[in-house]
């Protein structure tokens, strides 16, 4: 009898034994955030880099299409969405919608940006150079997330101190020009960390919209170009003349800069990003066909703008070169605003036919240029900036050079007139600096009664509520 | 199959040598039935206060040892009366019970592998038997158990073919757990996994992360057990009860066991059913002249179209519901079984092939079950039983639900006005001039596919072995295993030629969906028997359960389909491809101590279940599981051979965290030809633990009247905490939702049933059954600011689920009215369960005729009726004219107040009707036969509500903790006949 239990017993066992120690079930569906950080090999990092220069891109044709259109740049007329041109045109801004928007995704990527930092720092697999190179770049994207992100609340601030565990308190916010000094401060480490180890390679792909700024020593010219647009932006926003000696230092040829003033060809010199409509990958959902009924350039009041070549009377060929009229069967219209769909923008056409892989620029030349003549202006150097300006001016629109800026008034008038031509529908740039220099009363509202210019995107409502703040916060008061 | 464990070991324990004891004698003698004398087999004989017992072969013949000191015997079996009786003095004997019709003395489960009589039992208990639940054939097991169990809310989520159905026990405890009950057959966990077949590809009800899934109109896979297989369902309810089951068990446990083989000559039962089914209720036509079409549609070409299709001035009138949905289905079912036993073997053999048709056209649902179970007497001390079962289901259940393509059959019918024809003069389907996105219904049901085919193998088996015992102890060990595996594929064809496909860019759709389900379980007992003298009988126990489920899905769509064809491979575009494994590995410590004291008056129970699970954050933690009880009976207190029992029993249960919750993934995307990652929104929970249902139970169950009065009643109060959420985080933290613990939900509750054997003269008797149950909810607090649930509803213009503290879980609010200023007023408008749910069963019986009816009856929820909505904002109701349909598509058109869309889901419902005749065995022996029953029965026969369109039983979402009640576009309900003829040789 005993044998038989004892059978019994070790049979009954036997499976027992097999099971235990075997619960640690990994997730076989997705890969996970703990083995990265806790497992960073060369080909985790080189994935997560990747990830890093596609989520960096994610929300740039939202950027073109909300800030250009409360800068009446162009509108969103999809009749199915109606926040999309509600808000921008009659307003207020809903800190749930259209006005809660570009946030996001941009921390989403500051917290992709941390993790790689940190698990870069970790590696066993990458040399002392490699780790250097990405921690660059990953700080170089960070910044630029920080710069998107502050161009849209501007004196609302906004928390850089976001590293930290999910169930810690919500990040700080801080003020514009902290966030500005911050980024500044990213981006130096960054093309420090560069100029140091300038024989490491990339441990992983760099995006062919970087062509040309692909090595550690090429990346390093754009990290100085964003350092110049950073502080142009910050000197505006309160810093004044200092952050311009700092923008005209990082453009110029020995801190090592890619700025051409010399070669018309050279405008559109500069970094990219990549856009194709393969599986998984992201499309230019802004190039759309000439009968689309979703993005319209804002006609009557970029026809008001424009301006014409005073000995051939041909109009600004910025202009010309990047719309053509809309083909729509039925023209879209919105009852109570004046714009009407009659003209789209081709600037993300190939070949004359939209080009959901064309690429939308980070900074190019032309935008350089434009950022030196401000910032040579409003350090003393009038000249500088007229030639500059004037480079820009006849070689990209094919206007008359201008002569002399009589007042500052002037100066700034031409300035955000060549900038609002050069970078139309690719940065925001007539809002962003309708703001930078209290300029929103040269925006036409464009419609009929009652319409409104945002001059401020709110703090998106679920930031409020984390930090238990009535929706429309402003946490740093005022 | 636990119940077996009981029995089986009963049995062994009459085994023990006879060289142990002294002072004993050994009777012989057999149990009959009160009146025919037929034998019964499976009896139990026992020393009361003693732990002499014995179990009756196939012939009803025991023998047992009887110690000198026993005093009585009881003699017991399932089915009949219990009888105590006086030892008796000759050494042969004979027993007889009679037949119960009210069952008072079923074996209820306490353990992994221990059971107790119904009448000792601490909590409260439901079972169903095989009789009640078959009574009137049912698509699922869970769709036959609607109303016949007091405290489970039974919810047909569609009236397609093939089932698709929730039980909820108790309330909903849980916001974005699992809501299912944990089934278990015959001791193998049993999967009821809902896995989508892919159709919101083709109705783009939702994206495929999102909602979509959820809106496929899903069967449970519950509708793969044959229900004729069962010959009882027992429903944990109680957290005391269910505890043994850890932390699946927090939507209670339904334990179903099959039928067994009984030894001797074969039985065999034949049945052939064949019936239609029919539409049971739809919403309606609107009937239109001219003019009012043309004030609905109201363009210069509309009114052209319209002008176009009168025929003298007035326009013609088509019942489109009943084009799509009108006809008889034909439903048709035979089942064959075969039971016997010789030597030491016994065996269940049946096949069951069933298919009843939809309503709609092209729509079924198939199935063919095989089942084999075995029992092998291996030795005096070891006893096997083996179950199998094979099941082969396949269904078409058409587009339904919700729909944003023009795909959803229903939801069209919302949008195409009475007087547009769907056919044109030679028959053809033709394009509606008014209608959703090009939809002809007529044509979807011919040529959408919605196929589906399951494979299933359920499989168990358990070894009893007598270790040791003598007159005061024993020890038994039962070790089981088994298996539930199976593979479910789903091909959603939408042909090009479908005219809502052939406006898309790529026309035709074909979606390939492939499910692979793995449960796996076994578990090691040890029960200690020890009754040193009349005062005290106890069972300690103590075991370890190993659970292994793995579910597996797969999806792929082609769109641009080449004509005629539907593989994936022949189309334009392939990709939108899903692909998901979850798994779960618990392994479970338990021990338990049973004692019964005073004569069996007293009976008091604790134990304790220890569990680790990979779902858990902490894999290596072991979460206790407590549970205790006790009752005491009152034995003639109601007068002589009555039994009044009161108890209170407290128990924890916990609700696994679904797989993935604990881990923060990277999502994949491409950029520049290159594959990359980013951390995804969902911040998981390291350290994330189970949901704790704590829940305190009292009751009292009374048989008086001659055992033909039975009440039992029982309250019940249960906090679930550390419930499984999701919370919005700080945007800038990167993360859109963050998982965790917190919070505290209650539930209370009244559940009573009631049973008489109202008249029991002569010929003639009534057996009547009423239960009634009440459940309400109350979010206590929660660690986040209320939120809308995942699947809340279509906003506050409609009406939307709602979680906050101090409201029921299940609340909806929405828009009720104006302010001064403009702004809505946003109210609470109900909550989703029924205040109250009743069941009346009634039997009557007069010599070889019965007629059984069951009404069903709830009242105080509300569902969100979104088909309602449809009809109104297209102005197409047919009581639009009236004042009231007015109010409801101005509700719609200008206003935005909900209230007209939130309804009350009150209904009185035929759910059961059944008239049988019993040939006369006389008679039935002439056709070789041993008993002949003809049956007529219907299912849904009638509907009372003032619920508008379709059923207030919906649920769009399929299986669901708190949006359940959201109707739209469903698969309208139907009402089934059959006639059945069994025959037993």
């Amino acid at each position: 009898m005993l044998n038989k239990i004892r059978l019994l017993a070790a049979t009954l066992a036997m499976p027992a034994l097999a099971a235990c120690g075997n619960f640690e079930v990994t997730n076989p569906n997705q890969p996970t955030l703990d083995d990265l950080v806790s497992n960073p090999t060369r080909a985790k990092l080189s994935a997560a880099a990747t990830g890093l220069f596609s989520r960096s891109r994610s929300e740039i044709t939202s950027f073109i299409w909300r800030l250009g259109s409360m800068g009446r740049e162009g509108i969103n007329l999809a009749g199915n969405n109606q926040p999309d041109y509600q808000e921008p045109y009659f307003g207020p801004l809903s800190p749930s919608g259209f006005g809660g928007a570009l946030w996001q995704s941009r921390y989403g990527l500051i917290r992709d940006a941390n993790t790689y930092i940190d698990a870069v720092g970790r590696s066993g697999d990458l040399s002392a150079g490699e780790k250097a190179v990405s921690t660059a770049m990953a700080e170089t994207l960070k910044a630029l997330a920080f710069m998107y992100i502050i161009e849209t609340r501007a004196k609302l601030g906004a928390p850089v101190d976001v590293g930290r565990a999910i169930d810690a308190a919500p990040a700080p916010f801080v003020s514009e020009d902290s966030v500005y000094r911050y980024v500044i401060s990213l981006l130096t480490d960054a093309s420090g960390r560069l100029q140091a180890n300038p024989s490491a390679s990339f441990p992983f792909p760099v995006p062919p919209g970087f062509s040309g700024f692909d090595t550690p020593t090429t990346f390093r010219l754009f990290v100085n170009a964003l350092t110049a647009k950073a502080n142009v932006l910050r000197a505006t926003a309160g810093c004044g003349a200092p952050c311009y000696t700092a923008a005209l230092n990082a453009l110029s040829a020995i801190s090592g800069s890619f700025l051409d003033a010399n070669n018309p060809s050279n405008l559109s010199r500069g970094v990219y990003f990549d856009f194709s409509s393969s599986p998984n990958d992201q499309a230019n959902d802004l190039s759309e066909p000439l009968n689309g009924v979703r993005y319209f350039a804002d006609s009557l009041i970029l026809y008001q703008k424009v301006q014409s070549n005073t000995v051939t009377g041909a109009l600004d060929q910025r202009l010309t070169n990047k719309t053509a009229a809309a083909t729509a069967e039925t023209p879209q219209s919105i009852s109570g605003v004046d714009i009407t769909g009659t003209l789209k923008f081709t600037n993300y056409f190939t070949n004359g036919q939209p080009d959901p892989s064309h690429g939308i620029p980070i900074i190019k030349n032309e935008e350089l240029i434009l950022l030196r003549a401000e910032a040579e202006y409003f350090t003393g150097d009038a000249t500088g900036a007229l030639n500059d300006l004037n480079f820009v001016r006849v070689n990209s629109g094919g206007l008359t050079p201008l002569l002399s800026f009589p007042t500052q008034a002037a100066f700034v008038s031409a300035l955000l007139y060549e900038r609002e031509f050069s970078l139309l529908w690719e940065q925001g740039t007539t809002w962003i600096d309708a703001r930078r220099f209290n300029q929103f009363s040269t925006i036409p509202v464009g419609v009929s009664s009652g319409g409104h210019v945002p001059t401020v995107m709110p703090i998106p409502a679920a930031e409020c509520s984390a930090r238990s703040l009535p929706g429309n916060c402003s946490p740093l008061g005022g | 199959m636990v119940k077996h464990f009981g029995w089986s070991a009963l049995s062994a324990l009459a085994l023990f040598p006879a060289a142990l004891l002294a002072q004993q004698r050994r009777i012989t003698g057999n149990v009959r039935v009160e009146g025919t004398a037929e034998p019964i087999a499976g009896a139990i004989v026992s020393v009361l206060n003693g732990s002499a017992v014995t179990q009756t072969d196939d012939q009803g013949r025991f023998t047992l040892l009887l110690p000198s000191a026993a005093q009585r015997l009881r003699v017991r079996a399932l089915g009949y009366g219990v009888r105590d009786v006086a030892t008796p003095t000759t050494d042969t004997v004979s027993f007889f019970l009679s037949r119960a019709a009210l069952t008072l003395d079923q074996v209820v489960v306490t353990g992994q592998a221990t059971v107790i009589s119904k009448r000792n039992a601490i909590t409260s208990t439901s079972n169903v038997d095989s009789a009640e639940l078959n009574r009137v054939p049912a698509a699922a097991v869970d769709i036959a158990l609607a109303g016949k169990i007091a405290g489970a809310n039974i919810q047909t989520n569609s009236g397609a073919p093939g089932g698709g159905a929730q039980i909820q026990i108790r309330g909903s405890n849980t916001v974005i757990g699992a809501s299912d009950p944990l089934i278990v057959v015959d001791g193998v966990i049993y999967s009821n996994a809902s896995i989508p077949s892919g159709l919101y590809t083709v109705t783009g009800s939702g994206s495929a992360s999102g909602s979509g899934p959820t809106q496929d109109d899903v069967a449970n896979r519950l509708a793969d057990l044959n229900p004729n297989d069962i010959v009882n369902i027992e429903v944990l309810k109680s957290a005391a009860a269910s505890s043994i089951y850890g932390s699946k068990a927090a939507n209670g446990v339904v334990i179903i066991t099959t039928n067994r083989g009984q030894a001797g000559k074969p039985k065999a039962h034949v049945t052939q059913r064949l019936g239609w089914s029919s539409l049971l209720r739809g919403p309606g036509e609107r009937v239109l002249d001219v003019a009012t079409a043309e004030q609905i549609y109201s363009s210069p070409e509309d009114a052209t179209i319209i002008e176009g299709l009168a025929v003298n001035g007035k326009l013609p009138f088509y019942d489109h519901l009943k084009e799509l949905a009108g006809g008889n289905a034909p439903a048709s079912e035979t089942q064959v079984d075969v039971g016997g036993g010789s030597g030491n073997t016994t065996y269940y053999v049946s096949g069951d092939v069933k298919r009843d048709n939809g309503i709609i056209h092209n729509t079924y649902a198939e199935r063919q079950a095989l089942r084999l179970n075995l029992n092998q007497h291996l030795s005096d001390r070891l006893d096997l039983g083996v179950t199998s079962a094979f099941v082969h289901s396949n269904s078409d259940r058409g587009f339904i639900n919700n729909d944003n393509t023009g795909a959803g059959m229903t939801y069209a019918l919302a949008y195409i006005p009475s007087f547009v024809p769907l056919l044109d003069a030679n028959g053809h389907f033709r394009v509606p001039e008014f209608t959703y996105l090009g939809s002809n219904p007529l044509q979807t049901a011919a040529l959408g596919k919605n196929g589906e085919t399951v494979n299933r193998f359920t499989g168990g088996a358990t070894l009893n072995a007598n270790a040791w015992s003598n007159d005061k102890q024993s020890l038994r060990l039962i070790g089981a295993a088994g298996a539930d595996i199976f593979n479910q594929r789903d091909a959603i064809i939408a042909p090009p030629e479908l005219f809502f496909q052939a406006s898309l860019q790529h026309p035709g759709a074909s979606t390939l969906s492939n499910g692979d389900a793995r449960y796996v379980n076994w578990n090691a007992n040890a029960i200690h028997t020890y009754t040193p003298g009349s005062l005290l009988q106890a069972t300690t126990s103590a075991g370890l359960q190993y659970e292994d489920r793995q579910l597996q899905i797969a999806r792929a769509t082609a769109r641009g389909l080449l004509p005629g064809q539907t593989n994936i491979t022949q189309g334009a575009v392939f990709g939108e491809q899903q692909e998901n494994l979850s798994t779960e590995r618990t392994i479970a410590l338990y021990g338990q101590e049973q004692v019964m004291a005073f004569d069996e008056r007293l009976t008091i129970e604790a134990g304790l279940r220890a569990e680790r699970s990979s779902v858990f954050g902490n894999t290596s933690k072991f979460f206790i599981f407590p549970k205790t009880g006790a009752s005491y009976r009152f034995p003639d207190l109601l007068g002589r051979g009555s039994d009044f029992k009161l108890r209170a029993a407290y128990g924890e249960t916990g609700n696994q965290p679904l797989f993935g919750q604990k881990f923060t993934t990277l999502s994949t995307t491409v950029i520049g030809g290159n594959v990359g990652t980013n951390v995804a929104g969902v911040s998981g929970a390291p350290d994330i633990e189970p949901e704790r249902v704590k829940e305190l139970e009292g009751g009292f169950d009374a048989a008086t009247w001659g055992g033909r009065a039975t009440l039992e009643v029982t309250a019940y109060k249960r906090r679930t905490t550390n419930l499984l959420l999701n919370r919005t985080p700080a945007p800038s933290s990167g993360f859109t939702q963050v998982i965790l613990n917190g919070g505290q939900l209650s539930n209370e509750g009244i559940e009573t049933a009631l049973a008489v054997q109202v008249v029991k003269h002569g010929d003639f008797g009534w057996l009547s059954r009423t239960t009634y149950s009440h459940d309400h909810s109350n979010v206590d607090n929660l660690p986040v600011p209320g939120f809308r649930p995942p699947t809340a509803g279509f906003g506050l213009a409609f009406g939307e689920f709602f979680l906050q503290p101090g409201r029921p879980i299940d609340q909806i609010i929405g828009q009720t009215a104006l302010n001064p200023d403009g702004s809505f007023v946003v109210g609470y408008m109900g909550h989703a369960s029924p205040t109250y749910q009743m069941g009346f069963g009634n039997d009557f019986t007069y010599r070889f005729a019965t007629l059984s009816v069951l009404v069903e009856l709830q009242k105080g929820g509300v569902a969100q009726n979104q088909t309602l909505s449809l009809y109104d904002c297209n102005q197409l109701a047919p009581d639009q004219a009236t004042p009231e349909g007015q109010a409801r598509a101005n509700a719609c058109l200008n206003t935005g107040l909900a209230n007209p869309f939130v309804q009350s889901t009150d209904f009185v419902r035929l759910r059961e009707v059944k008239l049988a005749f019993a040939l006369p065995q006389r008679y039935a022996h002439v056709f070789g036969s041993s008993d002949v029953q003809a049956v007529v029965s219907g299912r849904n026969l009638w509907l009372h509500t003032k619920y508008f369109g379709y059923d207030p039983e919906e649920s769009n979402y399929g299986q669901q903790a708190i949006t359940r009640n959201v109707d739209l576009g469903p698969y309208p309900p139907s009402r089934q006949f059959l006639f059945s003829l069994a025959v037993g040789f």
